[in-house]
């Protein structure tokens, strides 16, 4: 897909991608060509998403004199909008994230093993605690969580 | 310092990566402490008391300062790869994302610590 008019060539997109710091778009599509396409997609839903969810929990919260306890996340996770809105930012911040860190240490370590461990070790953390926040965004049931536990 | 001159263009670059980074590491930190609310009120309601302290607090005006600034700086990014033609006005776009984080961090930055200041 050609961006902008015949006068930005694939070697002006690179040149000035690279000169304010940018990822050039990649030229011959295939995954990195997705992700390139991802991270900007999933990037403008997380600016709603996320400063959302910083505003509301971090000012809205403290605003109305409350504070984050067991009580707000009953109260938030009772109507399936917030779970639903919770699991979106989830999904989207993991993947973006640990996308972005994929980038960022095939800057410093492009080939071998060191950049063999570094993202499997990325991907293998994100991955479980991927799917530890899934489940407990799905499967949170404050009738069935313990009442008195060890700290009391 | 560095023997050369840095650019604007270089530290918005390293600004959005050391704000990814800083992002996804609470992140990471954040499903760990929220999963601790399946065990409870007791349990989760301790795990949260970490929070309620004004450097747990200070930490937290920090997160929110890196997720406006590569909020914004990211929109620039975008901007700038899909309308190649805004590239014009690159170096005020980057000024005012420095500017506009900044500014908004004063009230956002206060309501957020007030209740954990010596004064509030």
């Amino acid at each position: 897909m050609q961006v902008g008019r015949t006068i930005w060539g694939p070697e002006d997109n690179r040149r000035v991608a690279r000169a304010r710091g940018a990822q050039p778009r990649p030229e011959h599509g295939g995954f990195e060509t997705v992700m390139w396409y991802f991270m900007r997609i999933s990037g403008v839903l997380l600016v709603l998403l996320a400063l959302g969810h910083m505003l509301i929990m971090h000012v809205l919260v403290p605003l109305g004199g409350g504070e984050i306890n067991f009580e707000l996340v009953v109260g938030r996770w009772g109507t399936p909008f917030w779970r639903i809105y919770d699991g979106l930012l989830l999904v989207l911040a993991l993947v973006h994230g640990v996308n972005g860190a994929r980038v960022v240490i095939g800057d410093y370590a492009r080939h071998g093993i060191v950049r063999n461990l570094a993202v499997g070790l990325l991907l293998a953390v994100s991955a479980f605690l991927l799917l530890l926040g899934i489940l407990v965004i799905l499967f949170f049931d404050p009738s069935t969580a313990p009442a008195v536990g060890p700290m009391s | 310092m560095f023997g050369y001159r840095i650019s604007w263009a270089q530290l918005a670059w390293f600004g959005h990566r050391a704000s990814g980074i800083g992002v996804l590491v609470f992140v990471l930190l954040h499903i760990v402490e929220t999963a601790t609310v399946l065990a409870g009120p007791d349990v989760y309601n301790f795990t949260q008391g970490f929070y309620h302290n004004l450097p747990a607090k200070l930490g937290e005006v920090l997160l929110m300062a890196a997720l406006v600034y590569h909020s914004l700086n990211g929109l620039r990014i975008v901007a700038l790869d899909f309308w190649p033609s805004t590239t014009v006005y690159y170096r005020p776009l980057t000024y005012g994302i420095v500017a506009a984080t900044v500014i908004t961090m004063v009230p956002l930055g206060l309501i957020m610590v007030k209740d954990y200041v010596p004064w509030g």
